[in-house]
Parts: C-alpha cells; structure tokens; sequence
C-alpha cells in the first residue's frame, strides 16, 4: 500500500531562494494559483523521495509570523492548519539565507514555536562561503533542536540532505522551542508585549549563533561593495538604471523580429494550406478568417512577452529590482506613491493583472488603492503587439541623431513613458484629494548581489508565454471567431446590391455636379469605373457587407466619437471589439482588413496583418486609412485606455469594490481619448 | 550637535541604537527586522535624492526612510 502523502511547507524571507529551493526540489509546479477565497498566491510541487510522495506548498515569502499583510496572515493560516482545502502541515522546510543568518533566524525561531518538525535549509550558502561567513551546521543544528542542511543551489549541494531530513523528520515530534527571556530591558516602559518579543527574540538568537557564526573579510565582499557603491550612486546609480531600462526595450526589438517572422511565415503558409483544401465559403472564411488569424495573432508575440520576463526575471535575479525600489522611491513618494508600489507597477509592464494582485505586498491600504489604480496605465505586454506592429507598419525604419537608436524603438519607449507620466500625474492628484494623507512606511531589505539562477529565469519566462498563450491566446482566438461572425452577419444580398448602387449614385452624382480639381474628378471617375470590374465590384460589395454586418452598424454608431481621432469606422469597431482585452483589437483588425484588398507588392511588410492595413483606404477613396498621424492616435489610444474587462474584474477582486473598476474604466477611457485625439493633432499640425 | 536620531546620521558612520519609538505597526516591523536596542547600524548611503536611507544592520542591507529612521533613537543608553 502507498503511503498518504506528506505536506511540506517551504517558509522564508523574501528574496533568500526560495523559489530556487522549490524549484530544486519540485521542479514544474503542478499549480500555481490562489488561496480559496484569498488572492494571495499558492504554489504547489510534488516530488517522491524513498518510495513517499511529498507534496511541496510554497509560501509567500514572509518577515515574521506576526502578520502585517494579507501574504503573511496566509502564511499563518496555513501554518496551523486553518486554511480551507490546505491540510495541516507535517513539516515546516524553513529557507534561510546564509548570508543573513541573523536576520532570517527571526522567522526560524518563530517557526519553531508552531508545534511542527522543522528542517532549516541555508540557502545561498556559496555566497556565504564567498563572503567569508563561515557557519558551524553541526552546532547550529544542535543548538536550535532541529536538521540543519547547508545548500548551494549551482552545485545542487544539500539538496537530497534536504529530501532526507524532511521525510525524516515529517510527522514527528516538533523540536523544543528557543528560550526567549524576557527581561526589564526588552519590555522597557510600557513597550507593548509584541515589540518586547522582538528583542528578546534577537538577543536570544544572538546568544545562539554566539560561537557558531566567525565572518572573515573577503576579496568577493569587498568587490560586492564597490559594485554596490556605484549602482547606488546619485549619478551612475541612476544613468545604470536608465541604460538598463533602455537596452532592455531595443533588445525587444532586435531580438525577437527574426522569431517573430519565423512565425508569422510559417502562420501564412498553414492558412494559404487550410485555404487551399477547403472550397470558397462560410466555413473556410471562419477557418482562416476567424480561427487561425487570430492563432498568428497570439502567437507571434510569444517571443516578446518570453523576452521582457526574462528581463525581469534576470533583474529580479541579480536582486537588482529592490535596488531599483530604493533607487525610485524619492520619486514614487513624489507622485504620492511608495518605492514599495515599484514592484507591482514593474510587474504591470508585463500584465497588469499580476501587478495589481502584487500590490498586496503595500501594507498600507492607501498606497496600495492608489497603486492598484494607475497600475493599468503601465504599457502591458498585451499592449506591447499593438505597439509593435504599429510601429513596424508605420513608423519609419530608420534611425535618430544617434545611429545606434532606431526611431521605431524611440517612439516605443516614448508610449512606456507616456504611461509612466500619465501614471504619476493621476496619482498625485488622487493622493492630493480624496486619498488625501500621511506619506506611508517603508522598510525594506536590500538583497545582496547574486548570479540569478538560470532555471528559475527561464521558468518565469515559460510561464509567462504559456500563461499569455492559456489566457490570453485562447481569449484572443474565441473573440477573433466571435468578431468575425459579427463582421459576416447579418449578410443581406439584397442590401448589399442597395448599398454599391447607392456608392455609384453618390460617386456619378459628384461628378455630375463638378466643383473637383482635376486630378479628384480623375479619381472619382477611376472609382466609377473599377465597379465595373469583377474585382472592383467585388471589393465594394464586400466593403457593404462590412458596413451592413452588426460590428458594422455598432462602428458606424461610435464613428462621430472617434473621427476626430483619425479613425475610421472599422478601427472604431476593432475598439470596440477591444474590450475583453486590448489584444483583441488585433485580431480585429486582421478581420476587418483582410476582407479588403491585399497589397502584396510591398516588400517592407513583415506579416499578413500589417499588408492589410496599409492596403487599406477610406470607404470611396484612394486615401490610406493608417497614417503615421493615426497610428500614434490609436497606440497613445490604447496606451491609456481600459479595454481589458480581466483587469477590471481584478481591480473588483482585490478592492473588494465595484466603484473602482468603474472609476478606472472612465477615467482611462476619457484620458485615453484625450490623448489620441492631442497626438493625432500635432501630428497632422507637423506634418507626419 | 550630536545626532540624537538615525536620520541625521552622516553617510558611513555606526552608531547604536537606543530604542525605537512608537507602539504601532512600523515600529513593531523595525524591531523585527532587527533595529534592536543595543545593535550596532551603519549608514551605507543616501538614495539618490537624499531619501530612503541604506542601512547595514545584522550583517544585511536594509533600505528606510529618513521619516522612519526618525524613529530609531541612538547613542548609549
């Protein structure tokens, strides 16, 4: 018979390789998702050891047992078997950084007061080893009543000691609790009880690690400070931040475009397939129209998204972005936010969802409320295809006064920062009104330098395309179905023979009533003509059918709002179509467009979407629809609207609201609109 | 004038500290985060516009604000 399973919990510090142990341990997680009825995270892992299946929970990392935030009452929860579907744990893996014994021993020491076994793992021990901090486990180990195992993760030592101890010790008795004497001094006058625990907690951990801990200087420790000293530094600190930032949007570009035409080439050649073996009709148009556009249109974009987590993952890694936490906080505090806020708004350049759920790490309601609110406006990955065929489509490929910076990747990062002053604007004018308060706490632990672990990095990386292709990707390809059906029904024949004699009466009319340059009564006459081809007419029958299908009159109805935009009424539909998520509008456009002419001549257009929407024309004219003049309008458009119904269905989860979805969807749309209709003006104003 | 709290310490300096002030949350988190009486911080640098602090403490780095660091009373008690 097999045995049940054991659960294990792994509970640590933040940023003390965690992740890294799990990982070692578990590999894949088998879920990743949140607490019932909480939205904090849960990460589940399996491994077997000796024959015994062990199922691996990894908590949020977390300071103390005495919880400030909804991570760490989680963290509590389960711990004492209070959490609904999560059973009791048989055995507490405690994660401690080995170059910051002291600090991580707080937690240690509180753990062993659960009642549980508890196996203690010293992570990043190499480091420590490089630091000169020389740890003696066996002492350790004796003096704290439980399993100690040094581990150092690019070796894999002490891994399977880790497996060991926890099978070992699963079950059993939990170890005796460290002594904490209160005395006179750590109650002090009227110190309430928890603080008087906190120093007689430190003063018994540092009566334990007394002769077991000896730090010898080292040339690693002292290299990590010059390191340090010049990443923080006012001026290099700062123009290494700015390079980092900057490098990582032109390595966007230069590194995903030959995956990203992989893509698209092999996506046109199974449509032309699919297209070939299926006759002309309804279910072809839904096959390659429908279905498989909007695959090519999730797809293709993989490469990008995998890019920028790896970049995170990486600066995450290093323990680079707390520095950058440290760094931005002056600044965030400016805008009425906290360097804490800098996280989960980071976060929201690759997902907003993400980012707002993260914000729970802000103890302070306030701060987290405002965060929450403006993270939406950071440029999100389901942004980044929009930007990115707009600009490739539109934006001239050449470079600016430094050869080594193509406009394309100005005008990217110039829709980052958009965002970003966007963002600090409205917070600081939430802050200055109804948020109205006290600058908030801030305290936080700067990580020491560290090599980011190449699996965890490509782990985040996989996870993120496969959770944009699961979520998004799926989303993506039913709305692309669903548009294309709203663009192909109602079909009236009738109607739509009324609409193109309609088109050549108003046409023959203008004509007849003269007042045109020459070369428009030219054109006006070219028009008339063309509809007595089989192409021409077959061109305009279909621009009718658009017209008369439910997206149709639906673009139609809003065409009043978005003209002065630059739009015409099918980018309007696309709008529209937009609000399940910005990606979408993709997906839309391919829809739309493609039932318009194609212009295969040019060379410069990399994907089939792209053809399509630079062959197209205002219905009756010769005259392109995408100017670079609407392209930025519709990029700043989506660059600050709210058209991702996922993220407002967060903002009403983690607020416990429904007014804040709401007040985030008006003021982004109003604010979006504003700003498309700004940039559409100057542009025509400067002659783009 | 001698400096009373963390805040007006000059960069690279140790000192002791002599008690956080404070009975709420923020106080609770730096003591657990081992600003102990009795605990020897070193003030490593200023962020770029003077604000938060990074502090050596316990052998690790910590970042806080000047408005927090306020708190931290230092000097022998």
């Amino acid at each position: 018979m097999t045995p049940s399973p054991l659960t294990v919990v792994l509970l640590g510090n933040p940023n003390v390789g965690k992740s890294t142990l799990f990982t070692a341990l578990a590999g894949i997680p088998t879920r990743v998702g949140n607490y019932p009825g909480v939205t904090v995270e849960e990460k589940l892992g399996r491994f077997s050891h000796r024959g015994q299946q062990i199922n691996l929970i990894d908590l949020p990392g977390t300071y103390s047992l005495l919880p400030q935030s909804p991570d760490e009452r989680v963290v509590v929860d389960v711990l004492h078997g209070r959490m609904a579907d999560v059973p009791r744990p048989d055995c507490i893996l405690v994660v401690a950084d080995a170059t910051n014994l002291e600090r991580n021993l707080y937690l240690a020491t509180q753990a062993l007061g659960i009642g549980l076994p508890v196996v203690v793992a010293l992570t990043l021990s190499d480091i420590a080893d490089r630091k000169g901090i020389r740890i003696n486990v066996d002492e350790l180990s004796r003096r704290l009543g439980c399993p100690v195992v040094r581990v150092a993760s690019p070796t894999g030592e002490g891994i399977a000691a880790v497996r060991d101890h926890v099978l070992d010790a699963a079950g059993g008795p939990a170890p005796r609790q460290l002594v904490i004497e209160d005395t006179a001094a750590s109650r002090g006058d009227g110190r309430p009880p928890a603080a008087a625990e906190a120093i007689a907690r430190y003063d018994a951990i540092e009566r334990l690690l007394a002769g077991v801990i000896r730090t010898e200087p080292t040339r690693g420790g002292i290299a990590e400070e010059r390191i340090d000293a010049i990443l923080t530094h006012r001026l290099w600190g700062t123009l290494f931040f700015v390079a980092v930032m900057l490098s990582m949007f032109a390595s966007i570009f230069w590194l995903a475009t030959p995956l990203m035409d992989l893509i698209s080439g092999v996506m046109d050649s199974v449509s032309s397939f699919v297209a070939g073996l299926l006759p002309e009709g309804a279910v072809r148009s839904l096959l390659v129209d429908g279905v498989l556009a909007g695959v090519a249109g999730s797809v293709v974009f993989v490469p990008q998204i995998a890019l920028l987590f790896l970049f995170v993952a990486i600066l995450e890694g290093c323990g680079y972005l707390a520095r950058a936490a440290y760094l931005m906080d002056r600044l965030l505090v400016a805008t009425g936010l906290s360097g804490k806020s800098f996280i989960p708004l980071l976060s929201s350049f690759a997902c907003a969802i993400p980012g707002i759920m993260a914000a729970r790490t802000i103890e302070n309601r306030r701060d987290r409320l405002l965060t929450i609110l403006v993270a939406p406006l950071m440029s999100c990955s389901a942004r980044l295809p929009v930007y990115l065929l707009l600009c490739g489509a539109f934006v001239p490929e050449r470079s600016t006064a430094l050869p080594w910076l193509p406009l394309r990747a100005v005008v990217l990062a110039g829709l980052y920062a958009l965002g970003i002053v966007v963002a600090a604007v409205v917070a600081l004018s939430l802050s200055r009104t109804i948020f109205r308060g006290p600058p908030q706490p801030f305290v936080m632990e700067l990580p020491s330098w560290r090599w980011p672990r190449p699996a965890v990095v490509l782990e985040r990386a996989r996870e993120a395309a496969w959770s944009f292709l699961q979520n998004a990707g799926t989303l993506i390809v039913a709305i692309s179905v669903v548009i294309w059906a709203l663009m192909t029904y109602p079909h009236d024949e009738r109607a739509i023979d009324a609409d193109v004699a309609a088109l050549r009466l108003s046409l023959e009319a203008r004509v007849a009533a003269g007042g045109d340059s020459d070369a428009d009564r030219a054109e006006l006459i070219g028009q008339i003509e063309s509809l007595d081809t089989a192409e021409g007419l077959d061109a305009a029958r279909r621009g009718a059918a658009q017209r008369g299908s439910f997206l149709g009159r639906a673009g139609r109805f809003v065409e009043p709002v978005v003209r002065p935009l630059g739009w015409d009424w099918r980018i309007g539909c696309a709008a529209i179509a937009s609000f399940p998520a910005r990606e979408v509008v993709l997906g839309t456009l391919g829809v739309i467009y493609n039932l318009g002419d194609l212009d295969p001549g040019d060379a410069g257009a990399t994907t089939a979407l792209e053809r399509r929407l630079k062959a197209a024309r205002w219905d009756g004219t010769n005259r392109p629809v995408f100017t670079l003049p609407v392209a930025l309008s519709i990029m700043v458009f989506f660059a600050l609207c709210a058209q991702c119904a996922s993220t407002l269905v967060v903002i009403g989860r983690e607020t416990a609201s429904w007014v804040w979805p709401i007040v985030t969807f008006v003021y982004m749309t109003v604010l979006a609109w504003l700003g498309a209709f700004a940039i559409y003006r100057i542009g025509l104003a400067l002659g783009w | 004038m001698v400096a009373e709290s963390l805040d007006d310490v000059s960069v690279g300096t140790t000192v002791r500290v002599r008690d956080v002030t404070g009975a709420d949350p923020v106080s609770l988190r730096l003591l657990e985060m081992g600003l102990t009486p009795g605990v020897a911080i070193r003030l490593v640098g200023k962020s770029p516009f003077g604000d938060p602090l990074e502090l050596e403490v316990r052998g690790y780095r910590l970042s806080i604000r000047r408005q927090e660091a306020a708190r931290v009373a230092i000097g022998d008690r």
